[in-house]
């Protein structure tokens, strides 16, 4: 009876919070899939009222409109594709700095966790127009790459406006929420495993790969969920780097919002991406929870 | 991994983090309106800042916002995290992974929308509630990777004790998983201080941010002005930490 | 804890002082002289929301946002809100100063007779160049060829930016077809389409915000964008002192005219202080400042004396009559017409 009435205690308010204002309006918009757009925008109305009466005015075209042509799944494929990239490179970088700051004596840690996040108080935009005098023609970096791909004969690469520009960006704007799971992982990991792991003769890249990965997984669990499923929607990034290839899914819903008014088509596209997502997300996390039943 | 080895690694991570942030704060001294390449040096977009009251109040109200978003949503989610964690729910983790699978524009319409049908003025209100729900499941995520793999016998160890359970997760499980719950408010704080989409469309009038102001200069020019007062907020908001971190006692940073 | 609840109280609160002016706009589009010299004159305080785009502004309206007073849309996003009903019909009898507008631009489609709306200022959607990167190329400043002709492309490739919107860019491509930018018959379209496709490789992004910036910086060299940025462009290149010059020509075959128009929304908190907003902002002084500070194309004769000469002698600013001939403004397109343009954009992006 006290444990039944904790679990409420514990998962109700946020439970409620998020049924009020997150679950209902999103029905809102799954309901809006399924509605016309309204002539000038927005959308038209669920009851349409003529001499018989009110008729339910919904439609599947949306989605019929999203399985009609292949370009919108292949643009998917796409976005999953950049996505992926983009999670497997903040992994890659976000790992060994989460294990220095875990590793470091614990009067710095703080500090250094800070240093992780502070420039991303600074604003977005800011951030990407950076990357930009960076990555642009005039830039010293600029020059000195082609300088150097100059000396095989290779004509001078663009890094502006290029896919390249855009999940080299995607990754940047990605990291802290890969270092900082992975961190509250490895922070808490006894270093007496680790001896032990040493007494009983195992070398530094054994003690790393048999003791300290696998008890990090929940955290790089935690890091993907973070950085691959926000990404998928993402359309900041492409618009203002992505040149003329580099467009993800995201761009096309935000077109779908504004330029073309056809808010039940981006709904639909919205909730296509979701319900992807999280197949992806729950698949994997099946196979996880198959594979790490025997770690701790 | 050899230690050098790391904190070579780590350090190259940080440069790439920093990277940027260095061609940020340097242009803000800038003596060109544009942010595209150096000139020379100027104090003058510090003092242009300085009499803009528009771009002062939205950093203001960014920074408003932030805080008490990320402060409610730290509190719902350490809740949420604690009850995955604790109890096999079935339908909050849907909840809580939802938010961040939804593209923003979708939240922010239909955030709009809810809103009015509910008769809410939009304001700055109507942005704090936004950035709760958005970020609750960021926090959440944190949260439970920390606990997974916690020792459980340590709260048992107090309850058995004598301690109840509420006195259990406060003085065992709260500092030992206190790391995930700064880790997860900064993270919403981060979250919340720099949205756009989302803000956007649930701003009502004269509730500007800075991401909106910011984004509305954008095709006009986004002068060194927005270098400055990024500049400015970073050190403000590192400031704020560093005084609430002395003042706050050692039990709560799981020492 | 409490005092964080007692300031969220504070700020949920509805904060609709007395005579307060809500003005929505775009970012940078009232000097801010302006601004004072009316609050000082109504003895209010104006305040002010930014859009960058019509789409953003016609979204949150359709969503329900309410507490404007006055909005600046443009030509087709009013006959949008005109035929949604969206908008206040103006009392004549208290803008007076409506007399002050040239008639070419009054008794528009969009809004026959002027019942709702009033020119504001305007734009024309045209090419920006680095002259002297023109002439070195031997490339041509007065067709639409140069962003849209391979050999003229070649020349410059990599260098060139298009604007981010389907309608301009689609009009561009009409126009240089030799159709009107308001033709909407599909297989003019699918031209229009290849046009665009076939140049595309040559482009270096599809731009709408930062081009003014990469033109500025000598980045890029050839523009399809708005000549109230070209202008800004071209003042920015000057004070910075650079080696090159920009320039910005409307092109033989036509092209867009952007007018933007005040409104009043239906749902006005305050129509009394809008109405006097506008009659304000059509008195010729008070609408010259905004030309004088961005370069934007003003449609109010009073205005004129008080305009610097050179912006009032540029022909791309000021289009004389041959060249009023050849603009058009854009209409707003039918549901189903959208949705075919926008398939075509789609095709044209990801391709």
């Amino acid at each position: 009876m006290a444990k039944n009435f904790g679990k409420w205690l514990i998962s109700g308010p946020p439970v409620l919070y998020l049924v009020v204002f997150f679950v209902i309006p999103t029905c809102i918009m799954v309901l809006a899939s399924f509605r016309y757009a309204g002539e000038y925008g927005g959308l038209a109305p669920v009851l349409l009222h003529d001499a018989s009466g009110a008729h339910l005015n919904l439609t599947l075209e949306s989605y019929q409109e999203f399985f009609s042509d292949f370009i919108y799944s292949w643009l998917f494929i796409k976005t999953l594709i950049y996505a992926l990239v983009t999670t497997f490179f903040c992994l890659l970088m976000a790992y060994p700095l989460a294990l220095l700051i875990a590793r470091s004596a614990s009067k710095y840690r703080d500090l250094l966790v800070l240093l992780v996040i502070l420039p991303f108080w600074s604003n977005f935009l800011i951030r990407i127009y950076a990357w930009m005098i960076l990555l642009g023609p005039q830039s010293a970096f600029s020059a000195a790459l082609n300088g150097f791909l100059g000396i095989f004969g290779v004509g001078p690469v663009r890094l502006l406006f290029t896919p390249f520009a855009v999940v080299l960006c995607l990754i940047y704007v990605q990291l802290p929420f890969m270092v900082l799971p992975l961190y509250a992982n490895l922070e808490k990991h006894d270093p007496a495993l680790l001896d032990a792991a040493q007494d009983l003769g195992a070398n530094g890249w054994q003690r790393f790969w048999r003791v300290t990965f696998p008890l990090s997984l929940p955290g790089i669990y935690a890091g993907i969920a973070l950085v691959f499923v926000p990404v998928l929607g993402i359309f900041a990034v492409p618009d203002i780097l992505g040149g003329t290839r580099g467009i993800m899914i995201g761009n096309l819903i935000k077109q779908e919002f504004l330029e073309a008014r056809d808010w039940p088509f981006g709904s639909a596209l919205s909730i296509m991406l979701t319900i992807g997502a999280m197949i992806i997300v729950g698949g994997a996390a099946l196979v996880a929870g198959r594979r790490g039943k025997g770690n701790v | 991994m050899s230690k050098k080895l790391l904190a070579v690694s780590g350090i190259a991570v940080y440069a790439f983090l920093y990277l940027p942030l260095v061609v940020v704060v340097a242009y803000s001294f800038n003596n060109s309106k544009l942010n595209a390449e150096w000139v020379g040096f100027t104090w003058h977009w510090y003092r242009v800042l300085l009499s803009d009251d528009t771009m002062l109040k939205a950093a203001g109200n960014s920074l408003l916002i932030a805080l008490t978003a990320s402060l409610a949503s730290t509190v719902l989610g350490t809740m949420a995290g604690y009850a995955l964690y604790r109890y096999k729910l079935k339908l909050l983790p849907v909840l809580v992974m939802a938010p961040l699978a939804i593209p923003e524009i979708l939240v922010g319409v239909s955030l709009l929308i809810f809103f009015v049908a509910i008769n809410l003025t939009l304001g700055l209100l109507s942005i704090m509630l936004s950035h709760i729900a958005f970020c609750v499941g960021f926090v959440a995520i944190v949260v439970r990777s920390r606990l997974s793999g916690m020792d459980e016998s340590l709260p048992e160890a107090a309850r058995d004790l004598g301690a109840t359970p509420f006195q259990a997760f406060r003085l065992v499980t709260l500092p030992l998983i206190a790391p995930g719950i700064i880790a997860g408010a900064l993270l919403a704080f981060t979250l919340s201080i720099d949205d756009f989409v989302i803000t956007f469309f649930t701003a009502g009038v004269g509730a500007s941010t800075l991401p909106l102001q910011i984004y509305s200069m954008i095709k006009i020019a986004v002068t060194p002005e927005v270098n400055a007062i990024s500049t400015l907020l970073m050190l403000l908001t590192l400031f704020l930490i560093v005084v609430a971190s002395r003042l706050s006692p050692d039990s709560i940073r799981g020492r | 804890m409490s005092r964080l609840f007692f300031l969220l109280c504070l700020v949920a609160m509805p904060v609709f002082a007395a005579d307060e002016l809500h003005l929505y706009n775009w970012n940078n589009y009232i000097a801010p002289e302006t601004v004072d010299r009316f609050e000082a004159y109504c003895k209010c305080k104006v305040v002010q929301d930014y859009y960058s785009d019509n789409e953003e502004l016609l979204a949150k309206l359709a969503a329900g946002a309410k507490g404007y007073d006055i909005l600046v849309p443009t030509g087709n996003a009013l006959a949008s809100l005109v035929r949604q009903g969206a908008l206040l019909p103006l009392d004549k009898k208290l803008i007076p100063n409506l007399k002050n507008i040239n008639p070419a631009y009054l008794n528009t489609p969009f809004d026959p007779g002027n019942r709702y709306s009033v020119p504001y200022a305007y734009t024309v959607t045209l090419i920006g160049y680095n002259v002297e990167k023109m002439k070195q190329l031997g490339l041509p400043t007065d067709t639409w060829a140069v962003i849209f002709d391979p050999k003229y492309l070649a020349r410059v490739k990599g260098r060139v930016t298009v604007l981010d919107s389907q309608r301009e860019l689609m009009a561009a491509a009409l126009k240089y077809l030799g159709y009107s930018a308001n033709d909407t018959v599909e297989a003019h379209w699918e031209r229009a389409e290849q046009v665009i496709l076939r140049a595309k490789p040559y482009w270096a992004a599809f731009n709408s915000s930062s081009y003014i910036k990469e033109l500025t910086v000598g980045n890029i060299w050839l523009v399809h964008g708005y000549s109230n940025d070209m202008f800004q462009a071209q003042s920015d290149a000057k004070a910075a002192k650079r080696k090159f010059t920009i320039g910005f020509s409307i092109p033989r075959e036509g092209a867009v005219l952007a007018l933007d128009n005040m409104v009043i929304h239906k749902y006005a908190p305050r129509p009394d202080l809008a109405h006097r907003f506008i009659n304000f902002m059509l008195d010729g002084k008070n609408s010259s400042e905004l030309t004088n500070m961005i370069g934007s194309g003003n449609p109010n004769l009073a205005a004129l004396k008080y305009i610097n000469p050179e912006i009032a002698s540029n022909p791309a600013i000021f289009p004389g009559k041959d060249e009023l001939g050849k603009l058009e403004m854009l209409q707003d397109l039918s549901m189903e017409q959208r949705r075919v343009l926008n398939r075509l954009w789609i095709k044209i992006k990801i391709e």
